[in-house]
């Protein structure tokens, strides 16, 4: 694949990723995470806030990279090493998701896992990409 | 300065080493198991999701640190951003581990006030470290 070409695919990662973020504070919304861990113990609810932050994070980090220098991705050696960690990143989170999530939540909620299967299989071809294309 | 941040690298990266599969009875030693089972089932399935993804993101972190030090060492801009963005990840950390946590719920055993020291020491040798190593990479050694 033409090197320009996969520079612009990383970039479209990056906007996705910028959607992730901000899809991550409407989910801890949507999903009531401070209700559903109103009765949990305090250490379990600060732990799984503090995960979520990271995730957040590097999902930033990620974006901020990929918009700002998509060639990063391309670098022989520790480039690919980076794509790679990326694409079984996002290959896994689609595993997750149709393996380990609830299936009668996914039901409800049709649109979005699949909306979100499809985003996540995006990055992860994306990124794959990076790590095999050759300049 | 090159050949001793090399050799932090080594230590960082048996220390995130450690850190990964001391991580599996993190868990046990909490009691997640019991204390997750009055969450919904999405949310417990979301802790867990979450916690594999920050123990990958630590694997990764060792593996950049015992496998590609050249790398990490070499000046340019890709590693000064990989150094710094790891630094903050630890930064963070270190910041929680004295601010954030409230540990009370642990119970207070020699080991696990052990545990807790070698993490904070961990913790912020890491910072330390990858504070260093993005000054280098910024040019910081002239």
């Amino acid at each position: 694949m033409n090197t320009e070409l996969m520079m612009w695919f990383l970039r479209l990662a990056g906007l996705i990723c910028v959607g992730l973020v901000v899809a991550n504070f409407v989910a801890s919304r949507r999903l009531g995470y401070a209700r559903s861990l109103a009765g949990a113990e305090t250490l379990v609810r600060q732990i799984f806030y503090v995960h979520c932050a990271y995730i957040v994070m590097l999902i930033s980090g990620l974006a901020i990279l990929s918009l700002g220098w998509p060639e990063l991705f391309l670098e022989p050696g520790m480039g690919r090493v980076v794509s790679g960690f990326f694409a079984v990143f996002w290959g896994s989170r689609v595993v997750v998701q149709l393996t380990y999530y609830d299936p009668k939540y996914r039901r409800r909620e049709r649109f979005w896992d699949f909306f979100f299967l499809l985003v996540f299989l995006s990055l992860a071809v994306i990124f794959a990409s990076a790590t095999l294309v050759t300049q | 300065m090159k050949e001793l941040l090399n050799i932090g690298l080594i230590l960082a990266g048996f220390g995130l080493s450690v850190l990964v599969v001391a991580s599996f009875w993190i868990p046990k030693i909490l009691g997640w198991k019991e204390k997750l089972a009055g969450l919904t089932p999405l949310m417990r399935e979301l802790f867990w999701t979450y916690s594999a993804y920050i123990l990958a993101s630590h694997l990764f972190f060792a593996i950049l640190a015992l496998g590609f030090r050249d790398w990490l060492l070499s000046g340019t801009s890709a590693a000064a951003a990989m150094s710094g963005f790891i630094c903050f990840w630890w930064s963070v950390r270190v910041y929680l581990q004295f601010f954030g946590f409230d540990l009370e719920e642990v119970e207070d055993t020699a080991l696990n006030r052990l545990a807790k020291h070698l993490l904070t020491v961990l913790f912020v040798c890491l910072m330390i470290l990858f504070a260093i190593l993005t000054w280098w990479n910024l040019g910081g050694a002239g």
